[in-house]
């Protein structure tokens, strides 16, 4: 017993003491009316959970997980008291029925992005609102719908006390469990990414549209279970279930207690529910204690009171057991074979001829520099080789498959992978963390959270990070942010690597470091597009050099001819001379 | 060994805590929406209690139930199971709000604890629950008043109707469409707004267009006061026959006594507006009490509370006997006379109120009495 | 002559609900900071007049505009409490924690009127004296005029100052790039304490010339900032003339809309239509005029 006990962390203890307390207080010691309190607070730990996925984890203000909460609480509502639906069926179409009303709406509200996304979600829950007012002969209107039974499952009753709190807790746990699941450290991660950095969720074969639309459907799936026991609890159904004060409850709840994690649902709703109880004696100056409390406890803890606590990280593998995967893809491709062929590419925005006619291909095991002065086309060509942008005219091919009209996410799933110009990593993740989302998205192989740490610490050791494979992305200087994101690109098994201007603002001793990596990956077959305009970091590196200018390919060869070329230095050099 | 007597002392003494809590005084928990959209009449609810309760020698806490079915089981559950001896609670005044009553009965049934109330909705008395004592007319009452007045004193041939879409405003409309259709005129048109809606000419404008010769409002406090100047400011002269609402001295306040002229309301009664001692000794208690004019939720909730402590008086000691004395016995209150008709409804008479347009005080014009719904 | 009439209703309800929304979307333009609290501002600013005008004499009405001062006083300092209180603490935090700091704001405004005031619904006094003025055949109310005439004044002077002026300037700095409108020698905390007091002393001039029109109750914040927020959204995040346009959107649904339907189905239109901009304008109607998401 000991030796179980001394294993757990402290913070794993102190939850178990503080659960076991919880328990014991209120089954043996909480009133009848405690123990409503509680059953509350675990009906709203759910709704609390499910708002996680999306205004937490997706980061989106979604307003309408009252609205699922209501759905929740009409199917049961109506179905339980009018047509004497058991809860084996009403509960499984509560949740399934608020799923649906997401799944449906998500299609045009989900691409919307911010506030525009909250009024959206607001809308669809003024209009439900209304509907359950004035459809008065399905819904009861305003008054709603008395005679909704207790939870029954054959001749067992949950009526009110403990054994009502028992099953809705049960459920809770359940929840939990359904929560842990889904959000496991990695998805987590990748979500972090979403959030904070969203150009490279794309890129590394993550699809975001699926990412959020999974959070939707979860959070609304949540919010129905919710609604179908409350009204189970307070045996009517009314349109309070789908009021705005649902759902503001809700956000204050995930707010005050945590965005993330089970603990911060926990908190959120035991507090939140309890809040109000414990100062009514204040009688009718109750809320404005409610409110000042509200207050105070947000100012103290923005990030919510779960952040007092540490939350679950993946844990970096130790560099011995990396896995080989890199090497593996890399190695597939002989070097010397075509891996990306461009042709006749062009690209106008507005007025301006982005790229005209760009004829461009590269060999595996090729490091290709790519050159040209500022505005001459070079970011628009690697967003359109990484689907970021979309030519207007020619087309891109890469081992076999036509990438011209692809989305970022299929072309990264195809092996190209790319860094950004301004590093897009989230400040909050480790680099391990960083790394093993991009780690995730490699389709054919088994993926399963040692093997996709594994791949990310082979990553991380390529690049010579494995030193500081536990730090937080934030606190990384400049030149070492840059390799992480190369660490990232490579842990997506690609075989085509895009860097946008990787030495920019380095000294030159971290240049060289990158001049490094890059020529030991070339070496195992890789194929490199180097994209910069400082000649003195290409000139050891690039084994071809491609020119452009205003939109036009000026010149492609071997790095000295390229650079002895008449245009290229009245093009490029004529410039930087001046 | 040892141990044994101190067992024995310490049963001895949980013994004679439990003797010792029959000897509590009895309990009326007030439970009344006193924030949220309704705290104006819930505050008239809570005060009407407060004002009978008070040196009655009965305890009472006021608990807010704000506006939702949630937080009004929350506070019976409180007030019943939490701390102190359930044995000692022989009543509960209970809140106003309609879907906070439905939400009630069945815990009311299952403690066996009668609930006094003033609210209207004429649901609450349907569902065979034998928990329930209503002190105020519910629609079934104050819409037939209402509906026949219209019809029978003003000759309104083509009435129109204006409901709130809140659980008052809607049980209300059903009970007036019920009525004016039997007593042959139904509405011409019958609008449902919502308690935010600030400018009232749309639906007045179709008011007007309807060829209405009557406008029968069942709406909140505010809403009734803007219809009522805007109406007037728009030259829609015809007769006005408003809900309780309009009795409410808050919301004739909100009016100049010349938009008042030709308006009506129906009400329970009109402590204002009555001249015997006793509403005159109530009526200055209250205002003492409360620095608040008396409406008629407060007046019925007073005899409400009135008609328990003469229970009490008789000898009730528990929910039973307070419950059994509710359900048979006869109580001159202040308002009116109460006995229930077999389901918990006690009022059965309604009045009448039209305001002169000198003065925010109205005048009863009509009273009727044995209203039964039946029609 | 019904058209014209709703017409002119449709207008002063809209500028009545844009007079609500500029305080909200003149602190965003000078803090990206959402102030939930802004809707009892309103409120509170009904009842600082119906205050003041308890302290004089009773009999002797007083326009409002006498009580205006003193309402934009009091109402300042409300929105001095709320940056200081629910905004500056938590600036560089999470942007979601201000919209709880801020609605817990509103719950304190709303219990405590409830508690002070009572629940009753209140009527202040007119701005310039109550009476209907008749031209072709449409009454207008006086004090329906004079929330059109404020409002495009207010309007008027908070583009002017926005667009125009060093403080303008200084707003859409803090705004955009604190750090950098900090080097640059701007006190960050001196201009968002007044972006804040004036904010919330526009609304309390919403408040005074709502409360004769429309009355006020204590409950009434939430859906003001329901309609403002509503206002905002549709017309362009931040944008001044895409709230104004919102407001007038809104109210041509509410007063027009509802006059050839009924008002539950006219809400309801009003949903879908914004629910249909959004589909065509993702960005609201105008766009965004800067970055100011939160």
């Amino acid at each position: 017993m000991s030796a179980v006990l001394s294993s757990l962390t402290r913070r794993n203890r102190l939850t178990i003491v503080a659960v076991a307390a919880l328990a014991l207080y209120a089954l043996f010691f909480a009133s009848s009316y405690d123990q409503r309190i509680l059953t509350l607070a675990g009906i709203y730990v759910i709704m609390v959970l499910g708002y996680q996925f999306i205004f937490g984890h997706a980061g989106a203000l979604s307003l309408a997980q009252g609205a699922f909460f209501g759905v929740g609480a009409y199917v049961t509502g109506i179905l339980a008291s009018q047509y004497g639906t058991g809860f084996l069926l009403t509960f499984p179409l509560s949740i399934a029925g608020a799923s649906m009303l997401a799944l449906i709406v998500a299609v045009p509200v989900l691409r919307l992005a911010s506030h525009y996304f909250a009024l959206a979600t607001l809308a669809l829950s003024q209009l439900l609102l209304l509907i359950a007012v004035n459809w008065v002969s399905v819904t009861g209107g305003a008054n709603g719908l008395p005679g909704v039974p207790p939870i029954t499952i054959g001749d067992w009753q949950a009526t009110r006390g403990t054994s009502l709190l028992l099953f809705v807790w049960g459920i809770a746990v359940a929840a939990m469990l359904v929560a842990r699941w889904q959000l496991n450290p990695l998805r987590v991660a990748v979500f972090t990414v979403m959030r904070d950095a969203p150009l490279a969720v794309p890129a590394f074969g993550i699809d975001p549209g699926l990412l959020r639309l999974r959070a939707f459907v979860l959070s609304a799936a949540f919010g129905g279970a919710a609604g179908a026991l409350f009204v189970h609890t307070n045996r009517v159904v009314s349109p309070e279930t789908l009021g705005f004060g649902i759902m503001i409850t809700c956000l204050t709840m995930t707010v005050v207690g945590g965005r993330f994690g089970i603990l911060g649902a926990v908190i959120g709703a035991l507090l939140l529910t309890h809040l109000p109880e414990w100062f009514r004696g204040l009688d009718e100056y109750y809320l404005v204690a409610v409110g000042v409390l509200l207050l105070a406890m947000v100012v103290f803890a923005p990030d919510g009171l779960a952040s007092f606590f540490k939350q679950r990280r993946i844990p970096a593998s130790p560099p011995g057991h990396a896995a080989t995967g890199i090497e593996e893809n890399a190695t597939s491709v002989k070097t010397g074979v075509r891996v990306l062929e461009i042709s006749n590419l062009s690209k106008r925005y507005g007025g301006i001829q982005a790229l005209d006619r760009v004829d461009l291909s590269i060999n595996a095991g090729e490091i290709v520099g790519l050159i040209g002065p500022n505005g001459a086309g070079k970011t628009t060509l690697a967003n359109i080789i990484t689907g970021i942008a979309r030519a207007d005219s020619g087309s891109i091919g890469s081992a076999g498959f036509d990438l011209t009209t692809a989305t970022p996410t299929a072309i990264a799933r195809r092996g190209i992978a790319r860094t950004f110009q301004t590093p897009q990593l989230p400040d909050g993740l480790t680099v391990h963390e960083a790394v093993a989302t991009a780690a995730a998205n490699i389709g054919n192989t088994a993926n399963k959270a040692s093997s996709i740490s594994a791949r990310a610490t082979t990553a991380i050791a390529t690049c010579g990070l494995t030193r500081i494979a536990d730090a937080r992305c934030g606190t990384l200087p400049h030149g070492l942010r840059r390799r992480v994101e190369i660490a990232r690109a490579l842990a997506g098994a690609p075989h085509i690597l895009v860097l946008d201007e990787p030495a920019a603002g380095l000294a030159p001793p971290e240049q060289a470091e990158i001049a490094e990596i890059l020529r030991t990956l070339a070496a195992s077959g890789l194929a490199v597009l180097v994209i910069d305009h400082n000649i003195e970091f290409l000139r050891p590196l690039a084994t071809r050099l491609a020119c452009l200018d205003a939109g036009r390919l000026i010149a492609d060869g071997p790095l000295d001819e390229v650079l002895a070329d008449d245009t290229v230095q009245n093009a490029y050099f004529g410039l930087v001379q001046q | 060994m040892s141990a044994m007597p101190r067992v024995i002392t310490a049963a001895a003494f949980l013994c004679a805590l439990a003797t010792g809590a029959q000897a509590e005084p009895l309990r009326i928990p007030v439970l009344v929406p006193i924030t949220g959209f309704l705290a104006l009449e819930g505050t008239s609810q809570k005060n009407g209690a407060e004002l009978a309760l008070r040196g009655s020698g009965v305890d009472f806490d006021v608990d807010d139930t704000a506006t939702s079915p949630e937080i009004a089981v929350n506070a019976f559950e409180r007030a019943l199971t939490s701390g102190r001896n359930r044995e000692d609670v022989v009543a509960v005044v209970a809140p106003m709000l309609g879907t906070q009553m439905l939400a009630l009965v069945p815990l009311a049934d299952e403690f066996a604890v009668p609930m006094v109330t003033v609210s209207g909705t004429a649901r609450i008395t349907e569902l065979g629950s034998p928990n329930v004592f209503r002190f105020f007319p519910g629609d079934v009452v104050v819409k037939a008043a209402h509906a026949r007045f219209a019809v029978e004193e003003l000759g309104a041939k083509r009435p129109a109707v204006i409901f709130q879409t809140t659980a008052y405003g809607q049980s209300g409309r059903a009970e007036l469409d019920r009525n004016l259709t039997a007593l042959g005129h139904p509405a011409v048109i019958a609008e449902g707004l919502d308690v935010s809606v600030k400018d009232m000419l749309p639906v007045l404008s179709k008011v007007r267009d309807s060829g209405a010769d009557a406008l029968l409002l069942h709406l909140h406090s505010g809403p009734t006061a803007l219809v009522v100047r805007q109406a007037r400011a728009m030259g829609l002269n015809i007769p006005i026959i408003a809900g309780s609402a309009m009795h409410q001295p808050e919301t004739a306040a909100l009016l100049e006594p010349s938009e008042l002229a030709g308006v009506c309301a129906e009400s329970g009664a009109s402590p204002i507006s009555e001249t015997n001692p006793d509403m005159l000794a109530f009526a200055d208690a209250y205002r003492a009490a409360f620095d608040r004019e008396p409406d008629a939720f407060a007046l019925g909730q007073y005899d409400g509370v009135r008609m328990l402590l003469a229970a009490i008086r008789s000898g009730a000691k528990s929910s039973a006997d307070v419950r059994e004395y509710l359900s048979t016995q006869r109580y001159q209150g202040l308002a009116m006379t109460y006995a229930s008709d077999g389901k918990g409804n006690m009022a059965h008479s309604a009045v009448i109120l039209c305001y002169a347009g000198d003065s925010r005080v109205p005048a009863i014009v009509k009273r009727y009495e044995n209203l039964t719904g039946v029609l | 002559m019904l058209g014209a009439q709703l017409a002119l209703n449709a207008v002063a309800l809209g500028a009545a609900y844009a007079l609500v929304a500029i305080g909200f979307v003149l602190v965003l333009n000078a803090t990206t900071a959402v102030n939930f609290a802004h809707g009892e501002s309103v409120v509170a600013g009904g009842f600082a007049a119906v205050a003041l005008a308890m302290l004089v004499p009773a009999g002797s009405a007083i326009p409002g505009i006498i009580l205006l001062p003193g309402v934009l006083v009091l109402t300042a300092l409300l929105g001095l409490a709320i940056a200081a209180l629910a905004y500056l603490p938590i600036r560089n935090r999470p942007p979601v924690s201000v919209f709880v700091t801020t609605i817990a704001f509103g719950i304190i405004v709303t219990n405590g009127l409830n508690a002070a005031f009572g629940a009753a619904p209140r009527t202040a006094p007119a701005l310039l004296g109550t009476g209907t003025i008749e031209f072709l055949g449409v009454t207008a109310s006086r004090q329906s005029l004079a929330i059109i005439a404020t409002a495009a004044l207010l309007i008027g002077a908070l583009a002017f100052v926005l667009q125009r002026t060093q403080l303008g300037r200084q707003f859409r700095a803090c705004a955009q790039d604190p750090e950098m409108a900090r080097a640059l020698g701007i006190r960050l905390t001196r201009i968002t304490l007044l972006a804040f007091a004036l904010g919330t002393a526009f609304a309390g001039a919403a408040g005074l010339l709502l409360a004769h029109q429309f009355f006020v109750t204590p409950s009434d914040g939430a859906g003001l900032i329901l309609k403002a927020y509503i206002a905002v959204v549709i017309g362009g995040w931040g944008s001044l003339r895409g709230a104004a346009l919102g407001a007038m959107l809104i109210a041509f649904f509410e007063v027009g809309v509802a006059s050839v339907s009924s008002q539950p189905l006219a809400e309801g239109l009003l949903y879908v239509a914004v629910l249909l901009v959004l589909l065509v304008r993702p960005d609201g109607i105008f766009g965004e005029p800067q970055r100011l998401r939160a």
